[in-house]
């Protein structure tokens, strides 16, 4: 009981420790590969103590729905991670739901999210809500059978369960096909989901192109530093999601300090990777146009049918 | 050794899976030049899938196809193609006969049928792989989709390109490859094919101040 008590604290307080470091380190990838020197890594803390400090601003014709969601976000957001394997196989909160929680858990932040942006009432906001709706609902069905076909070949739903299979290569179906059409979906989710560059950019305050800079425009001090640690957040569930699942070489599947030991260092090592990727990405390619994301997502719900479909087919 | 093999193809079936994964890439982006990017990096991909298949089945004329598919159709081609695009004006998006969601939703069918028409081949011979003979039958339907869906010559082009492709890694994976005369005029077809098709462009963009191949079609003698 204590040991459980203790490893949810432990991975609670990794995630919250490794998302603003993840968050600069993209930054800091981007910065260097455009020659600028860029922001130390530890800019994204010193950001969040910072906000934390400020007072408030809280515009009179908001609901109490304004001041809820930063707590709502962050709340929902850092439970899905808890149901996500870090850097031990088996999570002490893997009791409490299986993925399709945590796609949903993810799915209430975004909503209280955009009924905030909706909530302040200025035109920035509302648009912000209204291009985050068709991103989260073509990012969903994406997502869902992306897992699904993970979760087939694995027979579990369950991530943790899924991720100690994986990891101790016990009867898995092994053809990666599935597993490849299922990462490509999920990875471009993620860079949906979490408003990176090609379908949101998130160093800019351009109206024309903002969506979740726009929502959470009206806020401001330590509800702003909530919104933003949550964002941090939300990266740094699905790059766990994706290392862990894809990837979970190194990984803690059993609770003795040298395998904890070797499992957090695998899991800043692979995350940090994905995230130096990400910041490729963003250098790499120019944001769509906002019509032209279906099409990015169109082929990530493609991809993860035809995971699910191989599944079948090859299964036959 | 079991275990070897064993890995090997399942890498094999990995890169097939890569293969697809950047058809579907090349069918949703509509900007030329990128296409030629993706198809460089499919050929870089199919290098790769030969260089397995001959280090696995010991057979030296798949490194000398592998090696072509290397310096032809990752250098050659591309650069060919990159020229041709400089000289058109159509740089930007591209005119498709179909959308990109249907026409991504299209390939998906493609694919499955493509599945299912392997299906009961698979079982009858000695193959490397499971799946890679229905990838390369995906890949070939993929390309034909590719050029009948778009109306410009280069991207109908870049749609043949693709079905060769599919043609290579279904003659590599099925049959460990065509004997090795075969393969080198399969080779020097598929450059002179793009060095024509590259020319032709050219006139037409002369001809027609654009590359749209529908205005072929009201030619009258």
């Amino acid at each position: 009981m204590l040991l459980t008590i203790a490893l949810i604290a432990a991975q609670t307080t990794v995630l919250l420790a490794v998302s603003p470091f993840l968050v600069g380190l993209i930054r800091k990838v981007k910065a260097r590969l455009q020659l600028r020197r860029g922001a130390s890594l530890i800019q994204p803390y010193a950001d969040l103590i910072k906000l934390f400090r400020k007072q408030p601003v809280i515009s009179t014709t908001t609901s109490w729905i304004f001041t809820a969601t930063p707590y709502i976000v962050f709340a929902s957001i850092l439970t899905a991670g808890l149901l996500v394997p870090t850097f031990i196989s088996q999570t002490p909160m893997n009791f409490a739901g299986n993925i399709i929680v945590l796609v949903y858990l993810l799915a209430l932040g975004t909503f209280f999210l955009m009924l905030a942006g909706l909530d302040a009432g200025s035109a920035f906001g509302g648009m912000g809500s209204s291009r985050e709706a068709i991103v989260a609902s073509l990012t969903e069905p994406a997502m869902i059978l992306a897992i699904f076909a993970i979760a087939l070949t694995n027979g579990s739903t369950n991530v943790s369960t899924i991720v100690h299979k994986t990891a101790l290569m016990e009867d898995i179906v092994t053809d990666p096909s599935p597993h490849l059409m299922a990462l490509a979906a999920l990875f471009i989710v993620a860079l949906a989901e979490t408003g990176r560059v090609p379908v949101d950019n998130p160093a800019t305050h351009l109206e024309l192109t903002m969506i979740h800079e726009a929502m959470v425009l009206e806020y401001s001090g330590r509800y702003l530093a909530l919104l933003e640690w949550a964002a941090g957040l939300k990266l740094a569930v699905f790059l766990s999601l994706i290392a862990n699942v894809f990837a979970p070489w190194g990984i803690a599947t059993t609770i003795t300090p040298a395998a904890i030991g070797i499992g957090l260092l695998a899991y800043v090592v692979k995350t940090a990777a994905l995230a130096a990727f990400i910041g490729v990405i963003e250098c790499m390619f120019a944001k769509l146009r906002l019509f032209r994301v279906t099409d990015l997502l169109g082929v990530a719900f493609i991809l993860a049918l035809l995971g699910l479909l191989f599944f079948y087919t090859l299964r036959s | 050794m079991q275990g070897l093999s064993s890995i090997g193809s399942q890498l094999i079936d990995l890169c097939s899976a890569l293969l697809l994964l950047t058809c579907f890439a090349i069918v949703a982006q509509r900007r030329l030049s990128a296409c030629v990017d993706l198809f460089a990096l499919q050929s870089a991909v199919l290098f790769v899938t030969a260089a397995l298949v001959a280090y696995l089945t010991k057979s030296h004329h798949i490194y000398i196809a592998a090696g072509l598919t290397g310096v032809i159709k990752v250098i050659v081609i591309p650069r060919v193609l990159k020229k041709v695009i400089d000289h058109l004006n159509v740089k930007r998006e591209l005119v498709m006969h179909v959308n990109v969601p249907t026409g991504l939703l299209i390939c998906g069918g493609l694919v499955m049928l493509a599945f299912f028409i392997a299906q009961p081949i698979i079982p009858l011979g000695p193959l490397l792989t499971r799946d890679s003979l229905a990838i390369a039958l995906a890949i070939v339907l993929i390309g034909l989709f590719t050029m009948i869906a778009r109306q410009q010559a280069v991207s109908q082009l870049v749609g043949f390109l693709v079905l060769e492709n599919g043609l290579f890694l279904g003659a590599t994976a099925a049959t460990y490859g065509m004997p090795l005369v075969v393969e080198l005029g399969v080779f020097f077809d598929v450059l002179i094919a793009t060095l024509i098709a590259g020319i032709y462009t050219n006139r037409l963009q002369d001809a027609f101040n654009s590359v749209d191949t529908d205005q072929l079609t009201i030619l009258k003698e």
